[in-house]
């Protein structure tokens, strides 16, 4: 079991795909980290000795924003806007797409399951 | 796709006349623009502006954080007081 930024424990999967686990890192990076810190992408978190484990863990904390300061980071970002007053800060305070999609249909990531309206019908 | 670089920020020649001329007043007034296409520089920190919205001029108040998003952004177009339906059903 390996402990790497915080809380994250991933398991016996091959490292890149192991290193996904942690918010903040996707194929790319993970890729990126095996090669910085010269790691065979083929093996598995179980059988890295505790001196490349530290190796990936001295070089996330070195180069990276994961897991809760990430979080932060875009929450902040996301307060930002909607301090400023500006059309995307609106657009994240009433919930509905920022960048530009049509509303008048989908949207429905933004603004939840459909909400039935009376007197609708066919 | 974003702008080239070489080309410096877009503002509209007359935006930058106004700001100039407030600047130099003295007097902070809501300088009037129509021009929500112009991209909000380092020098209008601390005017104001009244953005026309296609009915009537918004009064946006410059600060550090707008610098590079254009005064359109400040100035909300359309007025949308949610349906019928809907306050019905928060209502409840």
């Amino acid at each position: 079991m390996a402990r790497i930024a915080g809380v994250n424990i991933p398991t016996a999967k091959r490292v890149p795909i192991a290193l996904t686990y942690i918010t903040g890192i996707g194929p790319a990076i993970a890729h990126q980290i095996c090669e910085a810190t010269k790691i065979d992408e083929q093996r598995r978190v179980n059988d890295l000795s505790d001196a490349e484990v530290l190796a990936i863990r001295e070089y996330i904390d070195a180069n990276l924003t994961v897991e809760g300061d990430l979080r932060r980071e875009t929450t902040m970002n996301i307060k930002r806007l909607m301090d400023l007053g500006c059309y995307r800060g609106l657009r994240h305070r009433r919930n509905l797409p920022v960048r530009g999609q049509r509303t008048h249909t989908n949207a429905r990531t933004r603004k939840g399951p459909a909400k039935a309206i009376a007197g609708k019908k066919k | 796709m974003a702008r080239s670089v070489w080309k410096g920020p877009f503002v509209d020649a007359y935006v930058l006349k106004k700001a100039e001329a407030s600047r130099e007043g003295g007097r902070s007034e809501v300088i009037k623009i129509w021009s929500r296409r112009s991209t909000i520089l380092p020098q209008f920190v601390g005017l104001t502006f009244g953005v026309y919205n296609g009915k009537k001029h918004i009064p946006v108040n410059v600060t550090e954080d707008m610098i590079g998003q254009k005064f359109g952004e400040y100035s909300p177009t359309r007025t949308y007081y949610g349906h019928a339906a809907d306050k019905k059903a928060k209502r409840k």
